[in-house]
């Protein structure tokens, strides 16, 4: 049970990350890789801020997230304005982030011990709560729906912003860049707002899963874009939909479901080293399978 | 209202492959006349729009619409004066946002995009009847995908977003030239109606005889660049494709005879 809570606490924590990576990847089409820096930039800025500066942890979080706007600010502007490709800009950020990540922790591990954090309250008065027939620590659910809410919360307020005049010009942007122009808005412009709002998401994620965890360090982003791109194939195989809504939804359940998936995984034996591997297999298949079935029918339509 | 003095336009200078799209066009348009641009191919007569649109700097001369000098505006910053059909269909919508949606990006053309509601009710209100003046029942699908749409069906909506807010100029880039007879037939008639219901300053790219004939008070026939005619009131009126025929045969003739004539030098002198 507690492994059941604790995964899809990770996995609804993570669902920022996968947020933020379909809004590059799949509204953009931009293959954004700041991510991997970004993540960790976003935790080791709330976690010196919470250790060093003893700030409240609300006020760590939201510093973290606005590190990760400035990093993909970067991106983004070195993508319109220098013309740097896209995939090339990010691994710059990226690389440049590790070093800054490493100055700002001092170290490239900080543990929050003994500080107050999110995570740090339990809204149930009492150790242990029932939870359909199993005891379960109060502490670990109150986490578990902390993070729900915060999911919900921003799915809820990014599917409102794209259905505005600024966030409708910036899907269309990603869709037809040519009549976004027709229409006198800023091709440059909507995408640097863009890549710095999914890179404020994934360091959102970062700020809040230091906290979880109980530390940040500076390899946790490593291998983080494929786990958000998994989250975001889950969640189109789930939902199967180009509507707005039910993809930003679909991609909170993708993260969710693929974090139980690993939890399962791990819990059946896999070493926890083939991690990485296995989840760039399950992208790389989940992306080929579809070409090879339609080829395969193709064939077999023309026997038939 | 339009004012072209001394474009020139090179592309790849300095290379084999360079292009003299543009040789010094000179060209002033009056508010509310509707001007057919005529050309073969590679005559420039659609870099010439593109020019006007923004679509890259000219290398000399300036451009002015409405008395304000645009020479060095971006193609987004135009697109606040400029209204604009693309030859291709799928340029001038996004095929995965609903018609509402597109039609929503084109009510703010050029204006600022802030947090208010995309789809507002005083938009979707007046959206449904403009939309069923096309007589193509699309007012009743209004939140089906662009990208589901036939080109025909596309490119009357691109003309409907292009003049949804009335714009100083509008261009028409060969907008018939990718779609079926019947569709292109459609579109030419929406274009007339559109253009005398609200007077609008056309600028209309096409390589189809029958519409340089037919539509417009002024005809303007462009070759290797240069503007080679200009007809406008009765001897536009009176224009037949005929007319237009011969005087590309009278390029063609002209042009053979400077080959010729070359070669001939060239063998007499050298």
């Amino acid at each position: 049970m507690t492994l059941l809570i604790g995964a899809l606490t990770v996995g609804l924590i993570l669902s920022l990350l996968a947020l933020g990576v379909y809004i590059t990847f799949r509204i953009f089409n931009f293959p954004d890789i700041t991510t991997e820096g970004s993540i960790t930039l976003g935790a080791s800025i709330a976690a010196v801020m919470l250790v060093n500066f003893h700030t409240s942890p609300a006020v760590a979080t939201i510093a973290g997230m606005l590190g990760g706007m400035v990093a993909g600010a970067v991106t983004g502007v070195l993508h319109t304005k220098f013309r740097i490709n896209g995939l090339l800009a990010g691994i710059l950020v990226m690389t440049a982030l590790y070093s800054v990540n490493l100055r700002i922790m001092g170290r490239s591990n900080v543990p929050l011990m003994d500080v107050k954090t999110l995570f740090s309250h339990n809204w149930f008065g009492t150790d242990t709560i029932n939870v359909f027939g199993w005891d379960a620590s109060a502490h670990d659910v109150t986490a578990l729906l902390f993070s729900l809410g915060m999911a919900l919360a921003v799915v809820g307020v990014l599917y409102l912003f794209f259905r505005t005049n600024l966030g409708t010009v910036m899907r269309a942007t990603g869709d037809n860049d040519q009549m976004v122009k027709a229409q006198g808005s800023d091709v440059e412009w909507n995408t640097i707002l863009g890549v710095s709002l999914a890179n404020g998401l994934i360091a959102l994620s970062g700020a809040l899963l230091a906290q979880y965890q109980g530390f940040s360090d500076a390899q946790m982003g490593l291998g983080m874009v494929v786990w958000g791109l998994a989250s975001v194939i889950i969640g189109e195989a789930l939902t199967g939909s180009r509507s707005l809504g039910l993809a930003l939804l679909g991609t909170v359940m993708g993260s969710i479901l693929f974090r139980e998936l690993v939890a399962i995984a791990l819990r059946w034996g896999l070493n926890p080293n083939d991690l990485k591997l296995m989840t760039a297999i399950f992208v790389l298949s989940a992306l080929v399978l579809p070409q090879i079935v339609r080829s395969l029918s193709r064939k077999g339509g023309r026997h038939a | 209202m339009l004012e072209l003095h001394g474009i020139r336009k090179t592309f790849n200078a300095g290379t084999v492959n360079e292009v003299r799209a543009l040789q010094g066009i000179d060209l002033s348009i009056e508010k509310g006349s509707f001007v057919v641009v005529l050309g073969t191919n590679g005559s420039g007569k659609s870099t010439l729009l593109n020019a006007v649109a923004g679509s890259f700097f000219v290398d000399e001369g300036t451009i002015s619409l409405s008395g304000q000098n645009i020479t060095n505006w971006k193609e987004h910053q135009r697109a606040k004066l400029i209204g604009r059909v693309f030859q291709s269909p799928f340029s001038g919508t996004a095929p995965h946002m609903s018609i509402a949606e597109n039609f929503a990006l084109a009510a703010r053309r050029g204006k600022h995009r802030g947090l208010s509601w995309a789809l507002s009710p005083k938009l979707m209100h007046g959206l449904r009847d403009r939309v069923a003046t096309l007589r193509m029942g699309l007012e009743n699908r209004l939140d089906n995908a662009m990208g589901s749409l036939s080109g025909g069906q596309r490119q009357a909506l691109t003309l409907l977003m292009a003049t949804w807010l009335e714009p100083q100029l509008l261009l028409l880039d060969e907008h018939t030239a990718a779609l079926d007879p019947k569709s292109a037939d459609q579109v030419i008639r929406l274009t007339e109606e559109v253009v005398s219901r609200d007077q609008l300053t056309t600028l209309m790219v096409t390589h189809s005889m029958q519409q340089a004939v037919n539509l417009g008070d002024r005809l303007i026939m462009m070759h290797r660049g240069q503007i080679l005619h200009d007809l406008r009131g009765a001897d536009k009126a009176r224009l037949r494709v005929e007319d237009l025929l011969s005087r590309f045969e009278e390029i063609r003739r002209r042009e053979q005879l400077d080959e010729s004539a070359a070669l001939m030098l060239s063998e007499r002198y050298v």
